[in-house]
């Protein structure tokens, strides 16, 4: 998906993660001030893009009035891969769960921002389709826009995001 | 976010209670039914309120149980080239459970969602909403946002959460999971119940009896896996102020709790400053139905309004928790017009709706 938001919207920042640093963990702990711990890979990377991008942008923080909009075809596959492997086992551990969920994602991404705010998780097989459903109700202070997956069968990992605001 | 002009067009609900609105309404009506154990492990099992069993795989009772609810709801009075909502925290991973390791999670996250358009014969475009608990509520605002635009004039959400030995599982393991019973606000709550649900709300521009006058979103990552007050509070003050409503104008607040000991507290103790000393009417259903999860939004939604209509109402029948200052209604608030529909969950996401009773 690029963001397609041409007419009627300003991109203030674009960033995509590529190629990933080989030290991109680091970096996300030295810009945060703290070491990640039991949130995922699929999350980190969210948060890595999320904070690259809004500092992209110049803004130390996400706008309160600003939406957070996350898409994402295959999640937390491999924790959720994981996850269930351990269902088998008879031993599914709680944080291999939560790192599966979409909401803790988002609700890591809002924090890395200093943000509490409108933030959700959809997706939708036709791109256009979800930035029109994305750009719908937006307010002045814009939205924060990522699309993030993580690497398989030979994909590149991906963590891009757009900072957009009403022009 | 301000709505003008959406309305409920139609509702379907298939749950624990029942397999649409009317009988689910007359189990609530003679007190419920009992949850199910689940075995998750061995020697692990939770009760969890579940369907009442079918034959077919899954994927076949899926697909039966979404046209039904859908059915119920009107669904293809207004046609199918809208928008379609599937709001889901759990999607089809209660299919995958069933496949070997390696074919698991070989498709994607909109595979469920194609599930549900597949047995709708649906043509417009479909989106799938995955913010755990608030899944629902927020397939409702963003199915408000399509028709406010005038980009649709009608839209379809089905909040869907069915059977999986993962979720339970996973609930079990972060230890928010009730050996006996969901009580919530309840003397001795022990945690939530899991539930089954499938509900179908058809939203649109033409003037009907319940109009969704506004709604707040508002997602806090400093607690993920519980309530934050803070984030109570604003949510209940975003969406009073985008129905252009102050405190004083709810007649009733159809609750979160679920039955946890601190997060049923945080709740009661925001909803207190939110509404100051006029806190109105409070009205529980997880104690019927369950925790519907991703469901739960459109379920408690549609439940609640089928209660309202049909003159029943939900009775807690058990002890509330007498420190917690609060008390559930024991029957439908007279006058009631403006009805709060919160939802809290997993991953610090608070939603809310404010529901208007048009002919009140």
């Amino acid at each position: 998906m690029n963001a397609g938001f041409a007419i009627g919207w300003r991109t203030v920042a674009h960033f995509s993660a590529d190629p990933l640093p080989a030290d991109w963990r680091d970096r996300l702990a030295q810009r945060l001030g703290r070491r990640l711990r039991r949130v995922g890979l699929w999350t980190e990377l969210a948060m890595y893009g999320a904070r690259c991008c809004l500092d992209a942008a110049g803004e130390g923080a996400l706008p309160a009035g600003a939406r957070l909009r996350v898409s994402s075809m295959r999640g937390a596959w491999g924790a959720t891969h994981a996850g269930l492997a351990q269902l088998d086992a008879g031993a599914l551990m709680p944080f291999t769960f939560m790192q599966g969920q979409p909401a803790l994602m988002l609700a890591e991404v809002g924090r890395c921002l200093e943000w509490q705010g409108d933030a959700s998780f959809a997706l939708c097989r036709d791109p256009g389709q979800l930035v029109r459903l994305s750009r719908l109700g937006v307010g002045r202070a814009g939205m924060l826009l990522g699309v993030v997956e993580e690497e398989r069968n030979g994909e590149k990992p991906r963590s891009e995001w757009w900072r957009l605001v009403p022009a | 976010m301000s709505i003008e002009g959406v309305y409920v067009a139609g509702m379907g609900l298939a749950c624990a209670l029942g397999d649409d609105l009317a009988s689910s309404v007359a189990a609530l009506a003679r007190g419920g039914v009992s949850p199910t154990p689940v075995a998750v492990s061995q020697g692990v099992q939770w009760p969890v309120f579940m369907l009442p069993p079918q034959h077919g795989s899954w994927a076949e009772r899926l697909e039966r149980t979404v046209r039904s609810v859908a059915a119920e709801a009107g669904e293809g009075a207004g046609g199918r080239s809208g928008p379609l909502f599937v709001a889901s925290s759990s999607l089809d991973i209660g299919d995958m459970e069933h496949e070997v390791q390696d074919l698991r999670l070989g498709g994607d996250l909109q595979d469920f969602a194609g599930l549900v358009a597949r047995a709708l014969d649906w043509q417009g475009p479909v989106f799938t909403i995955s913010t755990a608990c608030t899944s629902a509520l927020n397939a409702v605002l963003a199915a408000c946002d399509f028709i406010r635009s005038g980009e649709a004039d009608e839209a379809l959400v089905i909040g869907a959460e069915l059977g999986n030995r993962f979720t339970v599982a996973g609930f079990g393991a972060m230890q928010l999971l009730s050996p006996d019973g969901a009580r919530p606000f309840g003397a001795g709550r022990n945690g939530l119940v899991l539930g089954e649900a499938v509900a179908a709300l058809r939203l649109g521009s033409r003037a009907a009896r319940w109009r969704i006058a506004g709604g707040s979103n508002v997602v806090d990552g400093r607690n993920p896996s519980g309530t934050e007050a803070s984030a109570v509070i604003a949510m209940c003050h975003e969406a009073l102020a985008q129905s252009g409503l102050n405190p004083h104008d709810i007649d009733l607040i159809k609750v979160q709790a679920a039955g946890s000991p601190v997060n049923d507290a945080i709740e009661a103790e925001a909803l207190k400053q939110v509404f100051s000393d006029s806190l109105p009417p409070l009205v529980s259903l997880k104690s019927l139905l369950g925790h519907t999860l991703g469901a739960s939004g459109a379920a408690e939604f549609a439940l609640l309004v089928a209660c309202i209509e049909a003159g029943a109402w939900p009775s807690a029948g058990y002890a509330l928790d007498g420190e917690l200052g609060i008390a559930l209604s024991t029957q439908a608030p007279a006058g009631l017009r403006n009805i709060l529909l919160n939802v809290v969950g997993f991953g610090g996401g608070h939603a809310s709706l404010v529901l208007e009773d048009c002919s009140a």
